[in-house]
């Protein structure tokens, strides 16, 4: 049996490679992904199970204060979770199942944090509800203490819910009226229902919600560093490790500690929760929703929901006032320093670097997440799980972790022999001053955005389409150019518009590898930030916010324009 | 069809490079620079113009350019490092990071601001004091603090920040001032106590001040990465007193802070710092970070730093003296062994980190 199951998939192997260019393109994608997310990670294994990395690991676990870090770690982790994705399920089902007005405006403004450069909003809220915040102390005159872990989940619920929003609406809408009008036949009230029948239905999308978020929470670096306070976390702590201590050993063995409890949540995500969920992704339900009427939950979360929205709109604002006033939250009169500082000083080498880097990583992210996907879903290969597992690595695992491997792998060339297979690409001597290394991790953070998208637009897509293109004479390339690509082109598209924005605000994965030649935006925020020159940081983000709306009109021009079915299909991403 | 709107988007993006392209001309420096970035941009700017040479800079607290010349000592990135507290630089010495260098222009430099063997010079001076929030201040009902134990009082639980010693120089001189002044008492107690046969303090010394430490981290709200940036922290009211250099708290003054902070010195006594330049071992650009280093050390370079707000005292007699600069005679200064402080300097930020800036307050 296991002996014909091998000469099997020998046979399926022979198939791909009787298509040269199939056989290359594949043996391309491993290599690319072996090179720039397995060996890294495998660096970073290696670096902390070394004889210098062993014994921290003991010392770091006995160490109680160490195990406060880490149980801060895993608290924020919990909390920020369960807020988020409580947000995320008020906001999704406000939209779907209530009857209440301003949806669209609710809709995207619960979009906007996904592209909101990292720090503008645990900034903003310390100057609005700071000890000396405009509304904390200036309206309600209390000096409230955000540093820790209050300010943290008020900042990365408001930063990470959309995930849990978008992953729920999408799920709430696919449910299949016909159960609750079955059930309301049944004489079950809309409270029973909601309890017996569609919450049911959700669990499985609430518990992969709160476990995307847990592990978001877990690997941000951005608010901890600006409002954590005394409260340390892991990912705070591998950077100290780094930028304070630069002992590599000690943070590839933090990182080992941080790596155990987001890998164990990404593989349950992955493997138990899909398993049972009981949404079916394909199946068009028929109807539309039932609404709930009663006006005590339809206005009372309604209020909540506008609440949310009314702080979101706040922090925002807060920080396109904030970077046309002196000192933001405490000298208010109007300035266009911030942005002389950022426009005709040195951020204009940022903006510039960062934009460029990132549109040479968007498409080529965007790319190679659709060609792995399409080898996925089309073709059958040894190996198979295997390279889109370790494609999916590229963004499981924390950015600081990433960046720790890029140190430790590609410090110096690696030779096979005499013949350069890599050159160095960290640090300022690296290939293209550093730029090369930061292009790809913008490329392996953002490619399983894309391959995810290419993988579930591809499976509603019946592959007879193309193999009719291949019985008519057409190659697989051919095929995959002509047929494919543009039935999957608002997957692709979403795959862009992600990648760039992604790119232009990331900062955990590059911010150990930025160097004299390369500036990037999100690193120059850090350093306003931390001299407390709000203003300019503000003026950063606001130009950044500008930079990826522009990027995603071009990109909408260039992919082409939706057309109302594709709207659904990328909304539901 | 698609073919030509993916190649068009290659055309944007190749032509997006071009731009964004870092330049990589024969004629290059790159500084390692450790004051505030607005200094840095005025300096590799007015060098640039003035030699011609394309010059970089990454804006580094000393700690971490310490950190980070330490792990590329093979392949060094920069070919010079300009400013931060001396005893980076001592550090550096010891380890042998950076070269001996033996600039013509250095006899201008008065002999107490440079390197006696001739590894860095100094180009600025600065004292550290502290930075409060007058309004702050009066809420708490506490006056603007004139001695290091005044940071203990309990009403400043959670008002007072400074910076990590493992990253920020700042920091560093801090926790020297405090073994100093300890060594003092102790050397005032019973000679030979506090100091050793080297004029080093004692290792008793240095454990009083970690007591001390200990002790404020209780008031501490953050220890921050960059030396500097709890000064901000207190003009935005978020904390009530700063340990910072007190001429970037006259920086923030200038910048938008004025009447809402005040400086004060410790009376017992306060530490400084001299800001240091040397040039890295084995630096890939030799030649024109010589020729920085001559320049940086002229009366001309030396005015730049007050045209960005940055008030440090300059090494060099003939450049101009602020008014708004500190005026070392007015304060107490401690005597800063920068030798023993550059030796102790690693033992000391790893003891820190182990036992006083990780320890969750109580």
């Amino acid at each position: 049996m296991q002996a014909m199951r091998q000469s099997q998939q020998v046979k399926r192997l022979q198939a791909i490679f009787r298509d040269p260019l199939l056989a290359v393109v594949l043996l391309l994608m491993v290599f690319f992904v072996t090179i720039t997310i397995v060996l890294p990670l495998v660096a970073m294994v290696g670096e902390s199970l070394s004889p210098e990395g062993l014994p921290l690991f003991e010392r770091y676990l006995s160490n109680p204060v160490y195990q406060t870090i880490l149980m801060n770690t895993l608290v924020l982790g919990t909390v920020v979770g369960i807020v988020g994705t409580l947000v995320g399920f008020l906001f999704a089902f406000v939209q779907v199942k209530l009857r209440v007005p301003f949806k669209r405006a609710m809709h995207i403004i619960a979009l906007i944090p996904v592209i909101s450069p990292p720090f503008a909003v645990a900034t903003a809220a310390i100057v609005l509800f700071g000890r000396s915040g405009t509304i904390s102390r200036g309206i309600f005159g209390v000096r409230y203490d955000i540093y820790g872990l209050d300010g943290l989940t008020l900042v990365m619920s408001l930063s990470f819910f959309t995930i849990a929003y978008l992953n729920l609406r999408g799920m709430m809408e696919a449910l299949d009226p016909a159960l609750d009008e079955a059930a309301t036949n049944l004489g079950a009230n809309k409270w029973r229902i909601f309890r017996t029948v569609t919450l049911p239905m959700l669990l499985p999308g609430i518990a992969s919600s709160f476990l995307l978020l847990f592990v978001e929470a877990l690997a941000d670096l951005g608010n901890p560093l600006v409002m954590g306070g005394n409260y340390e976390v892991l990912a705070t702590r591998v950077y100290v490790t780094i930028i304070g201590l630069y002992d590599t050993t000690g943070a590839a063995v933090l990182s080992i500690i941080l790596l155990v409890p987001s890998l164990t949540v990404f593989l349950v995500q992955r493997y138990w929760i899909n398993r049972i969920s009981v949404v079916t992704v394909t199946g068009k339900p028929s109807g539309t929703p039932q609404t709930i009427d009663h006006p005590l939950v339809r206005w009372g979360l309604f209020g909540i929901v506008i609440f949310i929205c009314g702080i979101i709109v706040l922090i925002y604002g807060t920080i396109i006032h904030g970077s046309f006033v002196r000192v933001p939250g405490v000298r208010w009169d109007f300035t266009l320093e911030h942005f002389d500082f950022v426009l005709n000083g040195i951020g204009a080498q940022a903006m510039r670097d960062t934009t460029a880097l990132s549109a040479l990583a968007t498409p080529i992210a965007g790319l190679i997440g659709m060609v792995i996907a399409y080898l996925v879903v089309r073709k059958d290969f040894l190996g198979r799980n295997l390279l889109d597992f370790s494609t999916m690595m590229g963004i499981a695992v924390p950015g600081t972790i990433i960046g720790i491997g890029y140190i430790l792998m590609f410090n110096s060339p690696i030779m096979i022999g005499d013949f350069t297979l890599i050159p160095k690409l960290t640090g300022g001597q690296g290939a293209f001053g550093g730029a090369l290394a930061i292009i790809l991790v913008y490329v392996i953070r953002s490619a399983p955005a894309a391959l995810r998208t290419g993988t579930a637009a591809l499976s509603q897509i019946d592959p007879s389409i193309e193999e009719a293109s291949l019985s008519l004479g057409a190659d697989n390339a051919r095929t995959f150019r002509r047929i494919t690509l543009p039935l999957i082109r608002p997957a692709f598209l979403a795959g862009l518009i992600y990648a760039f924005a992604r790119s232009m605000t990331t900062i955990s994965a590059i911010i150990f590898l930025t160097t004299p030649q390369t500036k990037i935006m999100t690193q120059q925020i850090l350093n306003e930030v931390e001299n407390g020159r709000y203003g300019n940081a503000f003026a950063y983000c606001v130009i950044l916010i500008i930079i990826v709306m522009v990027a995603i009109s071009v990109l909408y021009f260039i992919v082409g324009a939706r057309t109302g079915a594709e709207r659904r299909l990328e909304g539901g991403l | 069809m698609m073919n030509k709107k993916l190649m068009s988007l290659a055309g944007i993006v190749g032509g997006l490079l071009l731009v964004g392209a870092p330049a990589f001309a024969q004629d290059t420096l790159t500084v390692l620079c450790t004051p505030q970035e607005d200094w840095c941009v005025a300096m590799t700017a007015a060098f640039e113009e003035q030699t011609g040479i394309d010059t970089n800079y990454v804006r580094l607290s000393s700690g971490e350019s310490l950190a980070r010349i330490r792990a590329a000592a093979d392949n060094p990135e920069f070919s010079v490092w300009w400013g931060g507290p001396a005893d980076a630089f001592e550090a550096a010495a010891e380890e042998g990071l950076i070269e001996i260098y033996d600039s013509p222009n250095t006899e201008a430099i008065p002999e107490n601001y440079r390197d006696e063997a001739g590894y860095w010079t100094g180009v600025y001076v600065g004292a550290l004091g502290f930075c409060s929030n007058l309004d702050v201040l009066a809420e708490l009902g506490v006056e603007a603090p004139t001695s290091w134990d005044d940071l203990l009082a309990p009403e400043l639980e959670g008002f007072v920040a400074m910076a990590h010693p493992a990253t920020s120089g700042t920091a560093f001189t801090a926790f020297w001032t405090v073994v100093t002044l300890n060594a003092d008492a102790l050397e005032a107690e019973e000679a030979g106590t506090g100091y050793d046969e080297d004029g080093a303090p004692t290792q008793a010394a240095v454990d009083n001040a970690f007591e001390y430490f200990a002790a404020l981290n209780n008031n501490i709200l953050q220890y921050t990465r960059s030396g500097s940036a709890p000064g901000s922290l207190a003009g935005q009211g978020e904390i009530a007193v700063a340990v910072i250099f007190s001429h970037d708290c006259t920086k923030l003054q200038l910048e938008g802070f004025d009447g809402i902070l005040t400086t004060t010195f410790p009376e017992e006594g306060t530490g400084y710092e001299i800001g240091g330049m040397a040039i890295i071992a084995n630096a890939p650009e030799a030649e024109a970070a010589r020729l920085w280093y001559d320049w940086a050390l002229t009366a001309e370079a030396q005015a730049i730093g007050p045209t960005v707000n940055s008030l440090q005292l300059p090494t060099n007699p003939d450049a101009p003296v602020s008014e708004l600069a500190v005026d070392l005679t007015s304060i107490t200064v401690v005597e800063y062994n920068f030798v023993a402080a550059g030796a102790s300097r690693v033992a000391i930020t790893e003891r820190f980190d182990a036992e006083i800036a990780t320890a969750p307050t109580e």
